[in-house]
């Protein structure tokens, strides 16, 4: 099993807007002599699984482990991460029509859980006029399945993941999403491959000393398509598994933690030891 | 309901006061409807199951081709299912409510109305 680890990167804010959202867009983190090669590569092996990629150094350096990408992996899969072992490429030529494909991976998991991100690399600018993927930012916390969902059509916050060259974006793997329609001309490489948790999760990322888990906005974007404040209590419940106290989550119904509110105090049924982990 | 077949009824009814109303004359608007008849579809997926609450999400197919919808909603051709009716859309199907009672388990795009009209309304 092959693992890496580094330093995590991110902070208990961002963590928690990854929970909020279900993605992470990390724009231009490639070099452009990487992207460059990158989109050679693509194009000498124009298959589907142009998996033989995760073998050369340059890739695995500046894609695989990048820096910040990597740091960002490590904050939500703890450390000694499990590297890619596939590679997909959904290669496009454009200009491409609208599938209208909204859609969920097949095997998933709805659960408030990160054990495994889907990462994908765009190694060419992919601006809106080139399909880039979108997603509907929260909706992993919203069960789907893929073949009840293919009459959808625009979909309220649905965010397009355009961005410049060497970009890379994290995402939850039950995320709905689909490619969009592309009006331009060219090839849109976008590489996507898979990390996994090997380690029980702990909050051993970048702790903010002010971070307050009884205040915390939970909310999600998905917010509109649940019940009032369910997803409130999906997204804390995820945090807490992240930050390895999904032991103490808990919900003891109306107004108490952790539905937002301008209170006086600590909200009622906030977990004491979850205070603790505030106060360091 | 278009003008030929408007005319055409009208007609029959004309000839039904003056006794003369035959099998053919309502067979010809009978054909006229079903001529080109083609059922257009709007699904527009809500909050909640009140007909006026905003769209969250929507789609249309119109004579057989899905419709190119605007991404950003405030360009959305209805903002609820009510906007839809008094456009003439007619309701075929409200959101199953056994799909939202389990709370503490969201699923799917909120609650769904199928809405249709005909290409020939």
């Amino acid at each position: 099993m092959k693992t890496y680890d580094c330093e995590a990167t991110l902070t208990d804010s961002q963590v928690l807007d990854f929970c909020r959202n279900g993605f992470l867009i990390l724009e231009g983190v490639v070099p452009d002599e990487v992207n460059r090669r990158s989109t050679e590569f693509c194009d000498e092996h124009p298959e589907m699984e142009p998996t033989a990629i995760l073998n050369e150094d340059w890739f695995h350096e500046n894609v695989t482990i990048n820096p910040v990408a990597a740091g960002a992996v490590r904050s939500l899969l703890g450390k000694n991460f499990h590297l890619p072992v596939l590679m997909s490429n959904h290669r496009v030529e454009c200009p491409a029509g609208d599938l209208g494909g909204w859609h969920v991976d097949g095997n998933f998991d709805f659960q408030p859980k990160l054990d495994y991100l889907q990462v994908f690399y765009y190694p060419q600018e992919t601006p809106p006029e080139m399909g880039p993927t979108a997603v509907v930012p929260g909706t992993h916390l919203v069960k789907n399945i893929a073949r009840g969902m293919s009459h959808y059509g625009q979909i309220r916050n649905a965010t397009p993941t355009a961005s410049p060259a060497g970009s890379i974006f994290l995402t939850t793997y039950q995320i709905w999403h689909r490619r969009t329609p592309s009006t331009a001309s060219g090839i849109r490489n976008n590489l996507k491959y898979f990390y996994w948790r090997t380690q029980p999760s702990c909050r051993d990322w970048v702790v903010e000393p002010d971070f307050d888990f009884a205040t915390a906005d939970y909310r999600s974007p998905a917010g509109g398509l649940v019940d009032q404040f369910r997803d409130c209590m999906r997204v804390a419940e995820m945090f807490c598994r992240l930050c390895g106290r999904e032991d103490l989550y808990q919900n003891l119904g109306g107004q108490s933690w952790p539905l937002p509110a301008d209170r006086l105090a600590d909200p009622y049924g906030f977990p004491a030891e979850l205070n603790q982990e505030r106060n360091g | 309901m278009n003008e030929t077949i408007k005319q055409q009824l009208t007609n029959c009814i004309r000839l039904h006061r003056d006794g003369k109303l035959k099998e053919e004359d309502l067979q010809q608007v009978m054909d006229s409807i079903e001529d080109g008849a083609c059922q257009n579809i709007l699904y527009i997926q809500a909050s909640t199951t009140s007909l006026g609450s905003p769209a969250q999400g929507i789609s249309m197919i119109i004579d057989g081709q899905v419709q190119d919808i605007p991404v950003d909603p405030k360009e959305w051709p209805y903002q609820s299912a009510l906007e839809a009716i008094r456009d003439g859309w007619r309701v075929i199907s409200f959101p199953d409510l056994s799909l939202l009672m389990d709370e503490t388990n969201p699923r799917g795009l909120g609650c769904e109305f199928i809405l249709e009209n005909w290409s020939n309304d």
